[in-house]
């Protein structure tokens, strides 16, 4: 009885949520490698969310400043971060885009997360990547550079997920699921905005996952 | 006790006719130290793979920022790339740049030659490992930003900061819109032709619109440049290149994306007699332009009255020699000997 309202206080009192981003390829954790010994094998994987925002009845209740995160599958340290909040707070949803609005992307050079030396920002043609994956399946080389903030090649996406009040938040991205959606054969390199850049985010975006 | 540096804030000077600059430099503010920094790096060929290039190399200050008798800009190991470097003046009024109008904020334009294979082939992480090596540039990163670690936001910055200096404003031409200075008969007769036949485009103050336009340039059938087409894939912007400036054009050439021209009588030329005819050619030039040789030669006069020795002579922008060596330690070697 004691640890049941201990629970409940507990969730009424979240002032910190640690929020983790967990890719999975093939049921397990990525792990990036260069040894190609898989049939799919994960060399580089890195992708911008941001404008992080949590809901409660359809109404913000709360919204990140500056929110703006690397997701690099080769630094653990980039899979989790914190929000802080004030007390009490209730939510039972979460917000997020996968990618840079367009205003970050007319907004010249930007530090931290959006510094352009991560390896994240076109030189030729001023504008982020919002996700890059690039891996071999069964040995076929594959490269995925997803960017372009101008109409009609839009590539940032909104992502909405039903959460329950926890301090702990875990969202699965399915890299399975997005490369079997996929003809590696016809599709295997994207290195510019163009409809396949959005159609293939569209895919990444419907992949996200609360784990609870 | 210790008190950080305050650096010496600037404010860019220009004529009460032009509109406010677009860059908005709330976000990166001039100081003399941001300037200075910009320019050490703008000259400074570490920038490049192999140490060999530099800002400098394609934009030369005396010919209004490019480079002057190559149709095409050749960067490390010689290579040549597949376009002209355009003259660099009045930058804080533009909100594209690059001839295919890629590149849409001026902080992010040096990404571009600095990680292009054929002009210096690095990666601004690099550059930024071998600037840490000098203590002279920690100090000014320092003096500039109120920060020692090399960033890659400060470093493009502090070039965006220099090149915001360079201004052109002090030709002829702006000296007869103050009435200090009047037209030669020649020129005036020119003037009226330029703004008859090519002000459409290259509209006054700055003599461009800043627009992407295709200005009836048959294409090169060895470089296949589509212009703007490359960046968008879209079949309208098939053809058209930004309007370049043609203020100190007496100093830019050759003429065109390509360079494909060596003199301004060859560029009227193309406008009289040459003008491709395809379905995005620029509806300003739907009309034929039509000039009697003697008036090609007043509208060349009055061109002419665009070059401004003030910018290309100005002391502030050329090689920072002082910057770069110590004044105190040559006073020395003076001594010595």
């Amino acid at each position: 009885m004691l640890l049941c309202n201990l629970n409940v206080l507990m969730s009424q009192n979240i002032n910190t949520i640690t929020l983790t981003i967990i890719p999975i390829i093939q049921n397990n954790t990525v792990q990036i490698s260069h040894l190609n010994k898989d049939s799919v094998t994960i060399e580089t994987l890195k992708f911008y969310l941001t404008n992080f925002t949590l809901i409660k009845s359809e109404k913000v209740v709360w919204q990140e400043m500056e929110s703006y995160h690397l997701i690099d599958a080769s630094n653990s340290r980039s899979l989790s971060f914190k929000f802080n909040l004030r007390k009490n707070i209730e939510f039972d949803e979460i917000q997020f885009l996968l990618g840079t609005d367009s205003i970050t992307n007319v907004s010249g050079v930007l530090g931290g997360a959006l510094d352009p030396t991560r390896g994240m920002y076109w030189a030729w043609n001023s504008g982020y990547i919002n996700f890059k994956l690039e891996g071999k399946s069964n040995s076929y080389p594959f490269e995925f550079h997803l960017g372009g903030y101008q109409s009609p090649h839009q590539t940032v996406q909104e992502i909405n997920l039903k959460t329950t009040n926890t301090s702990k938040i875990n969202i699965t991205l399915n890299l399975s699921a997005f490369l079997d959606q996929l003809d590696l054969i016809k599709t295997y390199k994207i290195m510019s905005p163009s409809k396949d850049a959005q159609r293939l985010s569209r895919i990444l975006a419907t992949l996200f996952n609360i784990l609870d | 006790m210790y008190f950080p540096y305050r650096p010496t804030p600037v404010k860019i000077k220009y004529p009460e006719s032009w509109p406010k600059p677009i860059y908005n430099f709330d976000k990166n503010p001039l100081t003399q130290e941001g300037i200075d920094l910009g320019r050490m790096l703008f000259y400074d060929p570490i920038l490049s793979k192999d140490s060999s290039i530099s800002c400098s190399n394609c934009h030369l200050s005396y010919t209004a920022f490019t480079h002057v008798d190559h149709a095409l800009s050749h960067g490390v190991n010689d290579s040549i790339g597949a376009r002209n470097s355009p003259a660099l003046m009045n930058l804080a009024w533009h909100n594209s740049f690059m001839w295919d109008g890629a590149v849409n904020h001026l902080d992010v334009q040096a990404l571009a030659p600095i990680s292009h294979p054929a002009e210096m082939d690095e990666d601004i992480n690099n550059i930024i490992k071998k600037l840490k090596g000098h203590s002279t540039y920690k100090e000014s990163f320092y003096k500039a930003f109120q920060d020692s670690t090399i960033t890659g936001e400060h470093l493009l910055k502090a070039i965006s900061q220099f090149e915001l200096t360079l201004i052109s404003c002090n030709s002829k031409y702006d000296s007869v819109m103050l009435k200090t200075q009047v037209f030669t008969l020649q020129e005036e007769r020119g003037y009226a032709l330029f703004k008859k036949d090519c002000s459409s485009c290259h509209a006054e103050p700055f003599f461009t619109n800043n627009q992407i336009e295709n200005n009836g340039l048959p294409i090169d059938p060895i470089l296949l440049d589509l212009g703007r087409y490359d960046i968008t894939k879209k079949k309208t912007d098939s053809l058209k290149f930004k309007v370049p400036t043609l203020r100190n054009i007496e100093f830019s050439y050759p003429y065109m994306h390509d360079g494909r021209f060596k003199s301004i009588s060859e560029v009227l030329n193309h406008y009289t007699n040459n003008i491709n005819l395809s379905n995005t050619l620029s509806n300003k030039l739907k009309s034929k332009i039509k000039l009697t040789s003697n008036q090609k030669v007043d509208l060349t006069a009055f061109l002419l009255t665009l070059s401004d020795k003030n910018f290309l002579f100005n002391n502030n922008h050329t090689f920072p020699i002082n910057l770069f060596f110590n004044q105190k330690k040559k006073s020395n070697l003076k001594n010595k000997y």
